[in-house]
Parts: C-alpha cells; sequence; structure tokens
C-alpha cells in the first residue's frame, strides 16, 4: 500500500456535497467525491465512465489552514433569448489550504501521481474556476502509513498565517479521515459524498462515516523568543484586605 | 496527456464596480490572509464570450457543407452499424425533424438532397444529432422523438464554435450538455483593497429651475481599485475532439487569446468608464499540469512606485521558479507595456511578440503542440 499525499490549495476551493437547488454550500474541507473526480479527470475519465475502483482508495484530509468561509452571488443569463436564469448563491472557501492522503495500491497511486502531473482533463477544487495553485502533488510514500504521514507531514501553510502562529511550537489541525486510518476512533458523521457515478443524466452519492479529530503537528516556522517579564503586583490589590482581616 | 493553453494577465483597474454582489458592493476574497478585490469567473468568462461571439463567423471556417446528409449519415453508421439501410433516411428525417430545408441538386437526380447553403457543424454537434437520430429510430414517431430531444438546439449552428468553447449546461435536457474546454479563474486583486463609498446625489433639473434648493436624489456607490491577476486555460485535445477542424479549432483559440485580452465586463461601466487593457499578458502553450501563478501573489504586493512595478517582478520570479522546477512549457510568449513587458521577458525562454500576432502564434503553437502529441 502506498499513500499519494496531494496539497489541494488555491485562492478559492468549493467541496459540496449536500446541496439543494440554488443554495450551494461548501464543505470546509475536501470531499472524497471532489478528491476522486480530480483523479478520474486527471486520468482522462469521461463523466459517463466507471469509477468503482477510485472508490476503494481510503482517504484522509488535514486542514492545513482554515480559509475563510465565501459567498458568492451568482446571476446568469439565457444566451439566446436573454432571459435571467435562477439567481444562486455559491459558497466557497477562500485562502485555505488542505492536503490530502489517497492510500491505495501502489501500481494504482503510482499511475494517479502520474496522471495528475500530465493530466488529460484541466484539473479543479470543486468547481471548474477554482484553479488549484502550485504542485499538486507533494509525495507518493511507500514506507509510511496514513495515520504517521497526517501526524508528521509539514504544515502546508502560506506565509502570513505562519506568521500569525510564530509563537507556538506546535499547531492543531483538523483531520477528517476514511473508517480505519486512525485506530481506536469512532466515526462521528456522515457524509454522502462517495460518487457511485458521475454521470449527468443520473448522479448517484453514497454515503460514508468519517473520522472528525484533531491532530498536532510541529510548526515549522516557530520562533523560541524569550519568556515574558513577570508582571509585578499591582499597588492596588484587594486580597491585601482580606489577608489581612483573616 | 493533452496539451494546454494558458493565459496569465496583470490588469491594472481605476476606481470601478466591475462585478457586484447582491449588496451592490465589489466582490471581493481573502487570500494571503488579507482582503482583495475579485472579479468573478462567470462575469468575465461571459464578457470573454460575448466579445468572442460578436467577432467570430462560423461560416469562416472550412468544412462547411451542403452535404449534410452524407455527414450525419457517416456518423450514424459509425455509431450504429447495424442501421445501415436506413441510415440515409434517418439522416433525412433527422435534418427534417430539426428544420433545415434539404433539396435535391439541379442535374443529378441519384445524389441524396442537400442543404442550399454552406453551414458549419462541429463534429460534437454531428455526434450528439446522430446519437438522438440513432435513439428517435427505435421510437414509434421518429419525428416526435427527435422534437423531444431538442434536437433543433442540438445543432444550432451560430453556437457550434463559441459552444465547444465555453460550453454549455440545460438542467432538464442533458443530452444538451456540452464540457466546456476553457477554464476561467477569478480574477484577483494582488494586492489588499479597502471598500470604498461615493456619497453622491443628484439634482432634479426642474426643481432647480423652479429655484427650490435640495438634491433630487442621494446615496452611494461601492467601488474599488485593484491590479487583478487574471487566469485562463483551454484544453486544446477537447477542443478538437468538439470541433472535429484544425482551421475551426485554430480560429476558436486566436479569438479566444485577443477576448481574452480585449474583453471586460461592463459593470457600472457609464459610471467609471474604466475599460482598460492588461499591461502585460503571458502566454504559455505546453503539457502537464495547468499552472495558475496567482501564488506569485499569495503575498499581497506592496506598493512601490504603484503596484504593477512590484506585481510584474512578483510574476517574473515565481514564473521563473516554476517553469525552471516541475512545469516547463513548451513554449513561453510575452506581450505588454514598456517597464512589464521586459520584466516578464526575463523569464526563460520567453519570446516577445506584439499583439497583432500573439491570437495567431499562440494558436499555432498549440496546434503544434497537439501534433507533436
Amino acid at each position: 500500500m502506498s499513500v499519494l499525499v496531494l496539497r489541494l490549495a488555491g485562492p478559492l476551493q468549493s467541496w459540496g456535497s449536500s446541496s439543494r437547488f440554488v443554495r450551494r454550500l461548501t464543505e470546509p474541507m475536501p470531499t472524497k467525491s471532489g478528491i476522486i473526480g480530480l483523479l478520474a479527470a486527471a486520468q482522462g475519465r469521461r463523466r459517463v465512465d466507471p469509477i468503482e475502483d477510485l472508490i476503494g482508495l481510503r482517504l484522509a484530509v488535514r486542514g492545513d489552514q482554515q480559509g475563510v468561509l465565501l459567498r458568492d452571488f451568482h446571476t446568469a443569463h439565457h444566451q439566446v433569448t436573454g432571459a435571467s436564469m435562477p439567481l444562486s448563491e455559491r459558497f466557497y472557501r477562500s485562502d485555505a489550504v488542505n492536503v490530502a492522503f489517497v492510500e491505495g495500491p501502489s501500481e494504482v497511486v503510482e499511475g494517479l501521481a502520474d496522471a495528475l502531473r500530465d493530466p488529460a482533463y484541466p484539473l479543479y477544487l470543486g468547481r471548474r474556476s477554482c484553479v488549484p495553485e502550485g504542485r499538486i502533488v507533494l509525495a507518493v510514500e511507500h514506507e509510511r502509513g496514513t495515520e504517521e504521514l497526517v501526524r508528521t507531514l509539514e504544515w502546508q501553510a502560506g506565509r502570513v498565517q505562519k506568521g500569525r502562529h510564530k509563537d507556538e511550537p506546535r499547531i492543531r489541525v483538523a483531520v477528517q479521515a476514511d473508517v480505519g486510518v486512525f485506530d481506536g476512533l469512532q466515526p462521528a458523521r456522515q457524509l454522502q459524498d462517495v460518487p457511485v457515478s458521475f454521470n449527468p443524466e443520473k448522479r448517484v452519492y453514497a454515503t460514508r462515516e468519517v473520522i472528525e479529530t484533531l491532530v498536532e503537528i510541529r510548526n515549522p516556522a516557530f520562533v523560541e523568543s524569550e519568556a515574558p517579564p513577570e508582571r509585578p503586583t499591582p499597588a492596588h490589590d484587594p486580597f491585601t484586605a482580606i489577608r489581612e482581616a483573616r | 496527456m493533452t496539451t494546454y493553453l494558458e493565459l496569465h494577465a496583470l490588469q491594472s483597474v481605476p476606481p470601478s464596480n466591475l462585478n457586484r454582489d447582491d449588496t451592490g458592493s465589489p466582490k471581493t476574497a481573502t487570500y494571503g490572509g488579507v482582503l482583495r478585490a475579485r472579479v468573478s469567473s462567470q462575469a468575465w468568462k461571459r464578457a470573454i464570450r460575448e466579445d468572442f461571439n460578436a467577432r467570430l463567423a462560423p461560416d469562416q471556417v472550412g468544412t462547411r457543407t451542403k452535404q449534410i446528409v452524407e455527414l450525419l449519415r457517416d456518423e450514424i453508421l459509425t455509431q450504429a452499424p447495424d442501421l445501415a439501410e436506413h441510415a440515409d433516411a434517418l439522416a433525412i428525417a433527422a435534418f427534417g425533424a430539426v428544420g433545415l430545408k434539404l433539396t435535391k441538386p439541379r442535374g443529378k437526380s441519384d445524389a441524396n438532397a442537400e442543404l442550399g447553403y454552406l453551414i458549419f457543424f462541429s463534429a460534437q454537434q454531428v455526434r450528439a444529432l446522430a446519437a438522438a437520430a440513432i435513439e428517435a429510430a427505435a421510437a414509434s414517431d421518429p419525428k416526435k422523438a427527435l422534437q423531444e430531444r431538442k434536437a433543433k438546439e442540438l445543432v444550432n449552428s451560430d453556437h457550434s464554435i463559441d459552444l465547444a468553447l465555453f460550453g454549455r449546461m440545460v438542467a432538464d435536457v442533458p443530452d444538451l450538455n456540452v464540457d466546456a474546454a476553457c477554464q476561467v479563474a477569478h480574477a484577483l486583486g494582488v494586492h489588499a483593497v479597502t471598500p470604498e463609498d461615493d456619497y453622491f446625489t443628484a439634482v432634479d433639473d426642474l426643481k432647480e429651475q423652479a429655484q427650490e434648493t435640495g438634491a433630487g436624489m442621494i446615496g452611494t456607490v461601492q467601488f474599488n481599485a485593484s491590479t487583478f491577476y487574471r487566469y485562463a486555460a483551454v484544453n486544446v485535445e477537447q477542443l478538437q475532439v468538439n470541433l472535429g477542424n484544425p482551421d475551426a479549432v485554430r480560429l476558436a483559440l486566436a479569438e479566444f487569446v485577443r477576448s481574452f485580452v480585449e474583453s471586460m465586463p461592463s459593470g457600472k461601466q457609464n459610471t467609471f468608464a474604466n475599460g482598460t487593457r492588461p499591461e502585460v499578458v503571458l502566454v504559455t502553450v505546453g503539457t502537464g499540469q495547468p499552472t495558475n501563478l496567482v501564488g506569485a501573489f499569495e503575498d499581497p504586493v506592496r506598493p512601490d512606485g504603484g503596484y504593477l512595478k512590484p506585481a510584474a517582478e512578483a510574476l517574473a520570479t515565481y514564473a521563473t521558479d516554476v517553469f525552471g522546477t516541475w512545469r516547463t512549457p513548451d513554449v513561453v510568449f510575452v506581450c505588454g507595456l514598456g517597464k512589464p513587458q521586459q520584466v516578464l521577458a526575463g523569464v526563460p525562454d520567453a519570446e516577445i511578440v506584439p499583439f497583432e500576432e500573439l491570437p495567431e502564434r499562440a494558436a499555432a503553437a498549440s496546434l503544434t503542440g497537439l501534433e507533436a502529441r
């Protein structure tokens, strides 16, 4: 078994799982359907092609930088008649950096890494307008398992975010994983994001259980600074009155 | 596995409200911990699309043919070889159902009926109509079945090239969906922005003549000014599959490059008259993961004699880094004004190309890349 480590970062990303009608929401972290869609597109599978072999891959996602929720007001007009189509609000996570760990058989994982480096279809993070920034494939690991990688991979946040935490030697990041990645942890939640079919005529998603946990990782931007001087006792200390009275 | 044509641009826009949300404020996004101006992908894509369609005449392109019956019949035979005897009749019926009048050419009694004028059909449209015709053949009333499947929309020849490039989504008739070959990112400011308000009053001319004082109307208009980084990519192989004709592909790519540079969303244009063009455009053609260079601006640009100069420098440094390590394009063209063009020309293997030549050179390079695969 090998693990494919992906860096999913960009100004905007959007991972839907339960949206209805004109209010298109996003999960805080990448969904399995979003990531499988990304991998399938890189391999050149069309929407009508089967994807069963990709569903078996085990997924864990670490939210290195949470980002900010963005609401985009979206209008559309019929190209020929000019009529206004339904208005929609679409949510994105802006300024987020997520790391995805995809575990599977070595040949499959290597094949996916090659496909991502030379994709057949343009890649996007949830929506077509969310173009990824930077290199997507961080590493292909053959020795270490997913849990160890989640706990030890370097923190991928941006420079400004790292600067905000430079006093902390260790950072807590949220992790969402398939059952089985973390021994002993029970699933907290169900997500309907396992793609059975991307066929536009009949899209089907199944449910999976996810473990949600926090993991402490080392902060590479930690700056050892002197301890602040002890604060002197204030001139007015109300407890002296109580102590004297005793 | 495919060739990508990518366009990057730095464009300064003066005080303006190009793209607003439902509260009237210009759209924004947080990136690198800082709030920046944004023009949504859909807004600029629409501006590009309208400019593209205004300029493009599909009948400029080759394989216009009056002999569309043969074209459709061949496609039906490819998709369903068992319909060989009926293919001709099916093709003629299909065109009848979509309202294209076919007539037999004069003097040739044994030839098939043909259309009285030249028409351009993209390969994707022919495939879609053939699929619809094959399904309708199985139905009891083929003509009605074809109408139900909106066969007329399938072969709307006014939009054959535009659909192949920009796509179409029709929720209730998924057969009409076309996957776009292009991908347009949200345009993002390269620096922090402060939303601003313009308090305005409007004078009522007749009241003024009547010597009454006071404004007729008061209000505020939100605006901001920003230097944007814009990005778009075209999947050249998918465009070729959709159009099926190298001349059409070349035309589509060249006009896309031109429209990307020359278009601008029209929001509040009369109020702010903010029409500008990019100061510098970087065009790359190559394989590999399409590369958005917005990472150059994740650390917001600090003003140093304006924002354009440091932005161009940041872009050139980042592009040099990326192109030298994990993604080397085959071709890099730079086009722009004075200093920014000079700075971007420092990217290794970059070639300065004047704008009149840029669309054609970009299209030619993409097709060469495609053939090389």
